[in-house]
């Protein structure tokens, strides 16, 4: 019994005085160098893993940030979400009436594989994303392509809205003016690769990738690292940048962070809610954090055709009674509170829009009043949310909100498979937290999507409110057609603004993105559109250890353990 | 109970401490919902520190501080432990009884029956547990505590039977079940009369090291979040939630995780105790 006590009291004290906390600010420095240079290893991490790295069907956020160093398209955006040229000499020239646009390609830009990248490559490119047979997930976005269902039943050997005009010419007709083509050939899907590449590896491609960007890949161990290699062949390859990029994948959050803090990761994003505090409320980290919009926007979808919600004063109600301070405050500011369709970074967000759809547990009331319950509603409404914490959190939330005013929420916690299928069924789910991440800075990634009848179909509806509404439609059709950039926002605004009105969500929040980087790691900038954008960043090496102060206090960790301890 | 046992059973520090355990842990439980001082699923904005969301320390509104949610952590704990206490007794006693008529039946009948339900017996013993659970937690979609504690019931009685089993196989042979026999007493009498006391002992001591498996696999289920549902609290998912903050407010994790250490301690020390107490040879 007394050696058991002992080689207990043994194993705390190691625990206590072993458990080295990292420093409190950055442990390195950079060398202070006033130019960009090239050189070095970018070390980043992700706590998912990269699935594939074909850029035709990889769609997911990791394998995303991966293929953005891997692969060049005709276009892409800056860091204000302005659409420039990339490997387009220019923005394409778009015809009189809306229909044809024509894309310049600059000329010498290779692939990783030595080979001159020509519109040829284009449109090879394009139509082997399109081909049935590579079931892209972007074919969507291109289904205005003039030949395209022609080209996907098999009457037709090529897409013959896509025309090579010469060596370095391409242009692509589409059956209407969609202003929104020209973001779709901006998504990775339209990223020119070398057909030789798909010969060579006809089922692996995506563990073989060649494109031309500004890194190749030169090693990938499943499930742990991804070793990026600087392409010299690239275009832009006298722009100064790391040597290497090595990226770790399947990293916990938690150690990540003490790995970042040690000085063993370059940068570091999503973090634990104790983490996010450390972050923000440290001052030696202060001038290399960096904070911006998630981009998506969070709420609670009301199926508009079954009961209650089929009644527009029971979903008014519904979004007056979030009380969405209290959901930022319970989630550590870890975002911000909205409520509109729109987060405020699209073209189409409203500032007159606050009290639409606001915290007000009096208007709730009086809406369900209105609704014919001016005592609740007896039947309990069933919110289906997917598996994960933070869905668990904010369907409590949501629980305890809706109790206030008489409504009882039972939750239905599902994988997130089923989620998305049934949730997608027309009479299926009455309730769903919903979320929704833009694919290109334009409001028809939101409104279209979430909110146009066309997507409220009996199955795999996008339009998991089913709400339908003409004029929202016709608004929606109209921006989507329109030339002129102030006249497309000002039909948006209008959309959104009846969508807020007639509340098939109650528009929660959107995301707030906090990152941290080290000392040495320059030119780092959060991109509005792209998760971990790494391309352009160079590192001011050699790096130099910070001097500390060795302030290790062991009576910290023992009051953190204590129960009240801490806060 | 025969007074040597209770003197044994007297003696033994352990398992007086682990009675006491047991007595508090489940005073907790039972009568816990009646002093909770707040409802234990509303939440206060005050419970939010307004700079920066923490859930608040302990203070006089909170007594031992607020959760992630700002609900009342103190009250909570005191509602949690019935979700707890509810399924490892509810499942225990369900365990109990099929392991001990089972054990019994297959120890005193033998043959064809006997081999039959051992086998079924491995079967249920080679499947891992979780998995099942996640299985059948899919199958109903939201399964209530009370599909909860008959599953775990079904699932847990295989040790007992056999233990129960041999002990009956031992028993059926000695001199007075076989003079019963001779005189001609029924099958039915000779079970509930001279076998069942004399395998209850060993039934007992597994039943309460039973709870105390049975309290940690629902924490594990609710950690996994195949509990209950929200917002009823359960020792387990105040855990399993209280993780993200175990710097910032390590007591959302050290107060249940203590409970469930002090019942499953409890039931373990109270167990062997009562096998010492009664069944001193072995």
């Amino acid at each position: 019994m007394r050696s058991i006590l002992r080689a207990s009291a043994l194993c705390w004290a190691v625990l206590l005085l072993g458990c080295k906390e990292p420093p409190r600010g950055p442990r390195y420095r950079g060398d202070g160098n006033a130019h960009a240079r090239a050189g070095g290893t970018l070390v980043v991490h992700h706590e998912a893993d990269v699935r594939g790295l074909d850029p035709a069907t990889s769609y997911d956020e990791v394998s995303q940030i991966a293929i953005k160093l891997l692969f060049d398209g005709l276009l892409d955006y800056d860091y204000e979400l302005n659409l420039i040229p990339r490997i387009a000499s220019a923005l394409p020239t778009i015809s009189e009436d809306g229909k044809t646009f024509t894309f310049h390609l600059k000329r010498g830009v290779r692939f990783s594989n030595g080979r001159e990248l020509v519109a040829e490559d284009v449109r090879w490119s394009m139509e082997h994303m399109l081909a049935p047979s590579t079931s892209s997930p972007g074919v969507g976005f291109f289904s205005l392509l003039v030949g395209l269902s022609e080209f996907a039943e098999g009457h037709s050997p090529h897409v013959s809205g896509i025309r090579v005009l010469d060596r370095y010419t391409i242009e692509f007709e589409l059956t209407a003016a969609d202003q929104t083509f020209l973001n779709a050939m901006a998504m990775p899907f339209t990223y020119p690769v070398p057909r030789e590449n798909y010969a060579a590896h006809p089922t692996d491609v995506a563990r073989n990738p060649v494109g031309a960007g500004a890194y190749t890949l030169e090693e990938w161990e499943p499930g742990v690292r991804l070793i990026f290699k600087r392409n010299p062949r690239y275009f832009e390859a006298s722009t100064p940048r790391a040597d290497r990029v090595l990226y770790e994948v399947n990293l916990q959050r938690e150690s990540a962070f003490l790995r970042f803090r040690n000085g063993d990761l370059d940068h570091a994003h999503r973090f634990t809610p104790a983490d996010r505090l450390f972050l923000r409320r440290s001052t030696q980290w202060a001038p290399y954090r960096v904070e911006g919009s998630g981009g998506d926007i969070w709420g609670l979808a009301m199926n508009c055709e079954m009961a209650p919600f089929n009644n527009v004063h029971v979903r008014r109600a519904v979004a007056f009674a979030m009380d969405r301070e209290r959901w930022s405050r319970a989630r550590n500011y870890a975002l911000r509170p909205i409520g509109q369709a729109l987060p405020p970074e699209i073209p189409g967000y409203s500032t007159t829009l606050s009290s639409v759809q606001s915290f007000n547990r009096a208007r709730a009331r009086e809406e369900l009043a209105l609704a014919g319950y001016p005592n609740g509603i007896e039947a309990p409404v069933t919110m289906w949310i997917s598996e994960g914490a933070t869905g668990t959190l904010y369907a409590e939330l949501a629980q305890a909100d809706l109790r206030a005013i008489g409504i009882k929420l039972e939750i239905k916690q599902v994988s997130f498979s089923i989620y998305l299928q049934q949730t997608a069924r027309a009479h299926t789910a009455q309730m769903s937290l919903a979320g929704w991440n833009q694919d290109f800075p334009s409001a028809a990634t939101f409104l279209d999507i979430l909110f146009h009848s066309r997507n409220a179909r009996p199955a795999d509806a996008e339009n998991r409110a089913f709400y339908r509404n003409a004029s929202v439609d016709a608004l929606l059709d109209r921006a989507r057609t329109e030339r002129d950039s102030v006249l497309r926002r000002n039909l948006y605004e209008q959309a959104n603004e009846i969508v807020t009105r007639d509340a098939p969500w109650a528009f929660l929040f959107t995301s707030i993105r906090i990152e941290a980087y080290q000392p040495y790691v320059r030119n780092y900038r959060i991109h509005g559109l792209w998760s971990e954008f790494y391309r352009d960043v160079w590192l001011d090496l050699p790096r130099q250890r910070v001097a500390m102060r060795a302030a290790q206090n062991p009576w910290r960790n023992l009051a953190a353990l204590m129960p009240f301890g801490g806060l | 109970m025969d007074p040597r046992a209770w003197r044994r059973f007297r003696k033994n520090k352990g398992a007086i401490v682990g009675a006491l355990l047991v007595l508090f842990v489940t005073l907790t439980a039972f009568l816990g919902p009646l002093a909770a001082p707040k409802d234990p699923d509303l939440q206060y904005s005050e419970g939010l520190d307004a700079t920066t969301g923490l859930p608040v320390a302990a203070n006089a509104q909170f007594r031992m501080g607020a959760d992630q949610l700002g609900r009342d952590e103190l009250s909570r704990l005191l509602h949690g432990g019935r979700v707890s206490m509810q399924v490892a007794f509810g499942a225990t006693a369900l365990a109990v009884f099929v392991g001990l008529a089972i054990g019994v039946a297959t120890g005193f009948f033998g043959g064809v029956f006997d081999t039959a339900t051992m086998r079924l017996v491995d079967v249920l013993l080679s499947m891992p547990f979780l998995l099942i659970v996640i299985v059948i937690n899919q199958v109903f979609d939201s399964p209530s505590l009370a599909v909860l504690y008959v599953l775990l019931g079904l699932l847990s009685w295989t040790t007992l039977a056999r233990v129960t089993r041999a002990k009956t196989m031992q028993v059926r042979e000695l001199e007075f079940v076989q003079a019963a026999r001779a005189l001609g007493m029924s099958r039915s009498r000779i079970v509930v009369r001279h076998v069942l006391p004399n395998v209850i002992q060993p039934a007992i001591i597994l039943g309460s090291t039973l709870v105390a498996q049975i309290i940690i696999v629902e924490s594990a289920m609710s950690f996994l979040g195949l509990g209950v549902r929200p917002p009823t609290s359960s020792w387990g998912t105040m855990l399993h939630d209280g993780v993200g903050f175990i710097s910032n407010a390590p007591r959302l994790v050290l107060l249940p995780g203590a409970l469930i250490v002090a019942a499953v301690f409890g039931f373990n020390l109270l167990g062997e105790g009562l096998r010492d107490a009664l069944d001193p040879k072995s």
